[in-house]
C-alpha cells in the first residue's frame, strides 16, 4: 500500500474509533433526525397530503329543511376538510363567542324562511316583473368569520358557499321553468332532463404532473423525510469542526503538522467516518419514513424508482456538508465559536433553503433566494426523485452543484491548514 | 560533551562537525506594528548534545520552536536543520517533536496512540509493532497500554507524550516544557530517558521553566529575554564565569517594587536581580558590596536571613540577565 494510502487508513481509523467511542454523540446522530422526521411527518400530515383531518371547524344556522340551508349543507359536508355544524337557529351574540373562543373558522346564517324568499323572487323574475316592482329583495346571507382564518382558505370557503347559492338558484329557476312549462303546455308537458345530464362543463381531478407515468402524490413526510435527512447531514458539520478544534487545542493537529503528513490524509481521514455517518443516518430515516411511519398513522414514504439517483443525492449533500464543517473549523478558534457559527449557519440555509418551511409556501422572492442554499439543491434533488419520479439524469445539476460547493469547501480548507489562506 | 566525541548521528549527509540546528539571524514578527518575538536571534545546537533554551513567558521561546518545527516562517534570517535548508520530508523524519501539552487522543488507548502516529511516521507491520513495544517500556507504561488515555495519570500523559516522538527513532528531538506539572517520579524517568537518548546519539533541543532541571540535564543553554539571546553558553562554564562575583541574600520580606535598580546604584555592586525573597547580585569585590546592600535593604525596613558568596546557578544567572521580565 503506498505510504499515504496507509496514512489515510489510518487517520480513517482513528477517526472512526473517536466517534464510535463517543456514544452520547452517536445517539444524536441517529436518533435525533429519525425522531424528527416521525413527530413532524406525522404532525403535518394533513397540511401536505389529501387525508380528511386538518379541518375547519364551519357553523351554519339554517332552519332544518330550507332546501338552501340543505343544499349549502351537502356541498360542505362533501369536503373532507369541513367541519360543518348545523343548527336551526342560535342568538347571533352567542355565535359570535363561539367565534372568538376559535370554536368555528366560518359561521354562515342563512335567513329564516330564506328559500322561500328566493323562490317568490325567482317567480317575480320569470314573470318578467320590473326590478322596482319587485316585491321580494334579494336574499341577504351573512357570514361571520374568524380574524385568523387565513385569508386564503377563507376565499375557498366563500367560494364553495357561493357554488352551494348558485346551486339553490338554478334548481329554483329550473321548478319556476317547469311550473311554467306545465302550465302552458298542458297535456303535452314533457319533464325536462335532470339536471346532472345537462351540464355542459366537467372538471375532472387533478392529475400530479410527474416526469415518469403518473406520480404519487405529494405528502408530509416527502417534504421531511429528505429534508430532515439533509439537516441532519449538515447539523454533522457542528461535531466535525468542534472535533478539529479539540484536535487542534489537545495539539496533536500540530504534532500531525511537523510530520510529513499531507493536509488531503488529515481532513479526508475525518471526511469518511463523517461521510459514512451521514449515508447510515440517510438509510435509516428513508427506512422509519418508509416502514414505521404508516404504522403510526402516518404516509409511507414512496421512494420512487431510482435507488442510484437517491444515492448520489446522499452523497453529494454528504460531501457538501462535509467540506462546510471542515472549513468553519479552519478558521473557528475556539469549540464555541465553531459551534455556534456552524449552527448558526445551517440553521439560516436550511431556513432559507425549505428545510423549515416548505419552498412552495414561500413567496416569489424567497422561492429566488431559496436557490442559494445548497439544503435547497438537496432538497430539490430528493423532491425529483421522490415526487416527479425522476432518475439520475434529472438529479445531476443539484448534485453537480452540491459537489462544486463541496470542492470548494475542501479546497479553502486545506490551503488554509496548509497556511496559505 | 562535545561534538567531537560522536559520530555523525545526523545521517549521511551530514558531516560529524556540521550543527544539528543552526538559527541564524532569525526574527519573528507577527504585526508589523508590534514588537518582534523573535529578534535577529541566532543559536547553534551542535549535534549530540542536550541544549536548553531558557527564558521568562514571553521571552521568544514557543515562537522559535515553531520556526524550528516547520509551523511558522521566519520574517528574516533563516534555520538549518542538520545541515539542510529547507524542511523536506527527508529532515522532518529527522526529527521529533514532542509538544508543551500531551498531544494525544484521550479517548484512544496509548498503545492506539502510538500505533497511529508511528503510521503518520511511516512505520508499518512488524517494524510498527516493534517500535510500538519499545516505547511503552521507555515509558513505562505498559500496564496501561490498553486502557483509554483520558484514564491516565498526568505523569502518564507525559510520559506517553514523550515517546509518541520517539516513535521513529528521530535523531533530533525537540521538546517544550516536558516535565511541567508532573510528579517528581515521572520526571525523573523523563531525564532517565533523555540522558539515554543522548547517550544514542540524539540531539536534544528542550525549553524548560526549571533551572535546576536545565542544570541537571543540559549541556549548554541559550537565555532568550525579549526575542534575543541574552547569554548563552556551556552551563559549566557559565556556572564558573558568574561563581566568584555572586552575593545571595535571602530577604525576611519582599522588597519594594523596583528596589533592585536602587540598589544597583550602589558603589561596588553590579547587577542586582530580586525574585520574591531571593536577590542575587554581583560585585566585583562582594565582601565590601555585601555590607553596603545590608544597609540599604536595612534602611528600608528589609532585614537579610541568610547571606552567602559564590553560589552561583542557572537560577542566579537567569535572574541576572532577564530582569524584570523574569518577574510574573
Amino acid at each position: 500500500m503506498n505510504g499515504n494510502l496507509a496514512r489515510f487508513v489510518a487517520s480513517v481509523i482513528k477517526d472512526t474509533r473517536i466517534i464510535v467511542r463517543d456514544r452520547q454523540a452517536l445517539i444524536l446522530f441517529f436518533v435525533m433526525p429519525v425522531l424528527f422526521v416521525l413527530i413532524l411527518s406525522l404532525a403535518l400530515r394533513d397540511a401536505f397530503g389529501e387525508r380528511p383531518g386538518a379541518t375547519f371547524p364551519v357553523l351554519l344556522i339554517a332552519a332544518s329543511g330550507d332546501l338552501a340551508g340543505d343544499t349549502v349543507e351537502a356541498g360542505f359536508r362533501a369536503n373532507r376538510h369541513i367541519q360543518l355544524t348545523r343548527l336551526p337557529a342560535a342568538p347571533e351574540d352567542e355565535v359570535r363567542t363561539w367565534l372568538i373562543k376559535g370554536r368555528y373558522k366560518l359561521a354562515i346564517l342563512m335567513p329564516s324562511g330564506a328559500t322561500e324568499q328566493a323562490r317568490r323572487r325567482v317567480g317575480e323574475i320569470m314573470a318578467q316583473v320590473p326590478p322596482e316592482l319587485r316585491l321580494e329583495q334579494v336574499v341577504k346571507v351573512r357570514v361571520l368569520v374568524d380574524p385568523a382564518l387565513r385569508s386564503d382558505y377563507r376565499k375557498v370557503l366563500e367560494g364553495m358557499l357561493d357554488l352551494a347559492l348558485h346551486g339553490v338558484e338554478m334548481r329554483l329557476a329550473r321548478e319556476q321553468l317547469e311550473q311554467t312549462l306545465r302550465l302552458t303546455q298542458g297535456k303535452d308537458y314533457v319533464p325536462l332532463p335532470d339536471v346532472e345530464q345537462t351540464r355542459l362543463f366537467a372538471p375532472l381531478p387533478p392529475e400530479p404532473v410527474t416526469r415518469g407515468a403518473v406520480g404519487p402524490v405529494p405528502t408530509s413526510v416527502q417534504q421531511n423525510a429528505p429534508a430532515w435527512t439533509l439537516l441532519a447531514m449538515f447539523f454533522l458539520t457542528v461535531p466535525l469542526s468542534v472535533s478539529f478544534i479539540k484536535e487542534r487545542d489537545q495539539g496533536s493537529l500540530f504534532r500531525l503538522q511537523t510530520m510529513t503528513v499531507p493536509a488531503w490524509v488529515v481532513l479526508g481521514g475525518k471526511a469518511v467516518p463523517f461521510f459514512v455517518i451521514n449515508l447510515i443516518q440517510m438509510a435509516s430515516i428513508l427506512l422509519v419514513s418508509v416502514h414505521v411511519l404508516p404504522l403510526l398513522g402516518g404516509d409511507a414514504l414512496e421512494l420512487g424508482d431510482a435507488p442510484l439517483a437517491l444515492l448520489v443525492t446522499g452523497a453529494s449533500a454528504s460531501l457538501a456538508a462535509i467540506g462546510f464543517g471542515i472549513a468553519v473549523a479552519m478558521y473557528a478558534r475556539t469549540t464555541e465559536q465553531a459551534a455556534s457559527f456552524s449552527s448558526a449557519t445551517v440553521m439560516i440555509l436550511a431556513a432559507l433553503g425549505g428545510i423549515l418551511v416548505p419552498k412552495t409556501v414561500m413567496p416569489p422572492l424567497m422561492q429566488d433566494l431559496a436557490q442559494l442554499s445548497p439544503l435547497s439543491w438537496g432538497l430539490d434533488a430528493f423532491q425529483d426523485v421522490f415526487v416527479r419520479g425522476g432518475g439520475l439524469r434529472d438529479i445531476a445539476p443539484e448534485a453537480l452543484g452540491l459537489l462544486a460547493f463541496s470542492a470548494v469547501c475542501h479546497g479553502i480548507a486545506i490551503l488554509r491548514y496548509q497556511g496559505r489562506l | 560533551m562535545t561534538s567531537a566525541c560522536i559520530p555523525s548521528a545526523l545521517g549521511p549527509g551530514a558531516g560529524i562537525e556540521t550543527p544539528a540546528i543552526e538559527v541564524r539571524q532569525v526574527s519573528k514578527r507577527f504585526r508589523p506594528d508590534a514588537p518582534p518575538a523573535l529578534d535577529d536571534l541566532s543559536i547553534t545546537v551542535p549535534q549530540g548534545v542536550i541544549f536548553g533554551i531558557l527564558g521568562p513567558n514571553g521571552a521568544g521561546k514557543t515562537t522559535l520552536l515553531s520556526i524550528l518545527c516547520g509551523l511558522l516562517k521566519p520574517t528574516a534570517g533563516s534555520v538549518r536543520l542538520a545541515g539542510h535548508d529547507t524542511l523536506t520530508a527527508e529532515v522532518k523524519r529527522m526529527l521529533g517533536v514532542v509538544p508543551q501539552e500531551p498531544a494525544i487522543y484521550p479517548t484512544l488507548t496509548g498503545r492506539e496512540n502510538l500505533e497511529y502516529f508511528g503510521r503518520m511516521q511511516g512505520l508499518r507491520g512488524a517494524r510498527l509493532a516493534e517500535r510500538v513495544e519499545a516505547c511503552l517500556k521507555i515509558a513505562e507504561i505498559g500496564d496501561q497500554a490498553d486502557r483509554r488515555v483520558e484514564h491516565y495519570s498526568g505523569g502518564y500523559k507525559r510520559r506517553l507524550n514523550l515517546v509518541i516522538g520517539l516513535i521513529h527513532e528521530p535523531r533530533i528531538l525537540i521538546l517544550d516544557e516536558p516535565t511541567v506539572a508532573i510528579d517528581p517520579h515521572s520526571r525523573s524517568l523523563i531525564h532517565q530517558r533523555l540522558r539515554e537518548l543522548h547517550a544514542a546519539g540524539v540531539t536534544i533541543l528542550l525549553t524548560t521553566h526549571y533551572m535546576e532541571e536545565a542544570e541537571q540535564l543540559c549541556h549548554q543553554v541559550a537565555i532568550l529575554s525579549r526575542g534575543r539571546v541574552v547569554v548563552e553558553g556551556e552551563v559549566h562554564a557559565l556556572l564558573a564565569r558568574h561563581r566568584d562575583d555572586t552575593i545571595q541574600i535571602t530577604l525576611d520580606r519582599e522588597a519594594p517594587p523596583g528596589f533592585a535598580l536602587t540598589l544597583q546604584q550602589l558603589p561596588g555592586v553590579g547587577d542586582v536581580s530580586l525574585s520574591g525573597l531571593c536577590l542575587v547580585a554581583t560585585a566585583p569585590r562582594p565582601t565590601e558590596a555585601a555590607l553596603a546592600l545590608l544597609e540599604a535593604l536595612r534602611a528600608h525596613g528589609v532585614e537579610a536571613v541568610s547571606l552567602e558568596y559564590g553560589q552561583a546557578s542557572l537560577e542566579h544567572i537567569f535572574l541576572r540577565y532577564t530582569g524584570e521580565d523574569a518577574r510574573p
